[in-house]
């Protein structure tokens, strides 16, 4: 979208009205951005985390990231594929934590029963076999692993995938085979 | 092939997503019922890994989600500053390696070896004659009672000493004295003492015609009274 700026003749663009203006044009493009790639950092991250409320956390801190660092990335693709590294990283952490956190308490006098039990929708969810494939997809390699994420997520295609994590087409394909067969390996 | 090279074969076309077998795979399904039975099997092991891993990732995003991040943009104030520094930052790393780079420029190799202001002398005659450190430009004033081989002692090979030395004659020894005493206020005739003679050859040098602009030419008369 091309913007056009009023000038008052014999003046030019400069000094604060200048800052103001790359300032506002640079809030648009963040929020363009927000709009596009904010539910694919709340997916990556729901992938790792399997929990909607640490997720949005996670998808939250990401994209304040970004917003931080948006004076280098605002080249669209640059920006997608940034994202999705961090909020992917940040959701690791996150369920490392947590799963230090379990350790510690299952290692305690006995474990507390969690404070709220499974919605309806959770036990409909996690079956048995949801259950072994997540532990599953918890062994991988962590790049096999957003491969697969990344290529599940409704409305990507293995070349946005390609584009999103800067690297060749052939790669994603090659990863995405291993990564399936490690799984059904592990789940046969 | 046995039954285990033909497993083997659809599961990689499974894993790979291909659409369709290779025609001896095809064509061993339709003879072996045991492996058929084995692909039907593969084939929901990998329909079910593909609906768990979209269940995995495609949960409705919080409607919550965007304004709260929207909020905390707003909270944590415009990240300008930010931008600006690192704008600034690089102007100021550029403008560095500019003035880093003109500095080293300038610094040719003339004035790297330009005179100190302060140049030594040492007295070949004299016993105690302090060591000069390479760097520094050494004149040596002669002695009237060297013998020829303390002369040779100087000027032996062994002496590593890469500045330049100067021979001055015993009754020159006084003058010479006064004049490299006064050389630190006469900077510029130490520099053209010690910087080398340029390379260019000498060419003629051409003197412009006398030009007289007025001629008053008076009477001899009138000039002598």
């Amino acid at each position: 979208m091309r913007e056009l700026v009023l000038i008052q003749p014999g003046r030019t663009l400069e000094g604060p009205t200048a800052r103001e203006h790359e300032r506002a044009r640079a809030d648009r493009e963040f929020e363009e951005r927000l709009t596009e790639c904010g539910p694919l950092a709340f997916r990556v991250a729901y992938g790792v985390l399997r929990n909607a409320a640490d997720a949005e956390d996670v998808a939250q801190e990401a994209l304040l990231k970004a917003y931080r660092n948006f004076g280098r990335l605002r080249e669209p693709a640059r920006f997608r594929g940034w994202l999705v590294r961090i909020a992917f990283r940040m959701a690791l952490d996150r369920w490392r934590s947590v799963k230090r956190r379990e350790k510690r308490e299952t290692q305690g006098e006995q474990s507390e029963p969690r404070a709220a039990g499974p919605t309806v929708e959770e036990l409909a969810v996690s079956s048995e076999f949801q259950a072994r494939l997540e532990r599953a997809m918890e062994e991988l390699p962590e790049k096999f692993r957003l491969v697969l994420l990344l290529a599940a997520i409704e409305g990507y295609t293995l070349e946005e995938v390609s584009g999103m994590l800067g690297i060749p087409m052939g790669t994603v394909k090659s990863r995405l085979f291993f990564a399936r067969k490690k799984l059904a390996e592990k789940l046969r | 092939m046995s039954c285990e090279g033909y497993r083997d074969k659809l599961i990689v076309a499974l894993a790979s997503g291909a659409g369709s077998l290779d025609g001896d795979v095809a064509t061993h399904l339709g003879t072996c019922a045991a492996c058929e039975k084995f692909y039907e099997a593969q084939v929901n092991l990998f329909g079910a890994i593909d609906s768990g891993l979209r269940a995995m990732v495609n949960e409705a995003v919080p409607a919550s989600l965007l304004p709260r991040v929207r909020a905390r943009v707003a909270e944590a104030g415009t990240p300008h500053g930010a931008w600006g520094f690192s704008w600034g930052f690089e102007a100021v790393a550029v403008a560095a390696v500019l003035l880093i780079s003109v500095g080293l420029l300038k610094q040719s190799p003339d004035s790297r070896n330009k005179v100190n202001d302060r140049i030594p002398v040492v007295f070949q005659g004299a016993r105690d004659a302090k060591e000069v450190t390479p760097e520094q430009p050494r004149v040596i004033a002669a002695g009237p009672k060297l013998s020829s081989s303390e002369v040779k002692m100087v000027a032996a090979p062994s002496v590593r000493v890469t500045a330049p030395e100067v021979l001055v004659l015993a009754e020159e020894r006084a003058a010479f004295e006064k004049f490299v005493k006064n050389l630190p206020e006469e900077r510029e005739v130490a520099v053209a003492f010690t910087r080398p003679a340029t390379d260019a050859k000498d060419e003629g040098v051409e003197i412009a015609l006398l030009q007289i602009d007025e001629l008053d030419v008076k009477p001899l008369e009138s000039a002598n009274r």
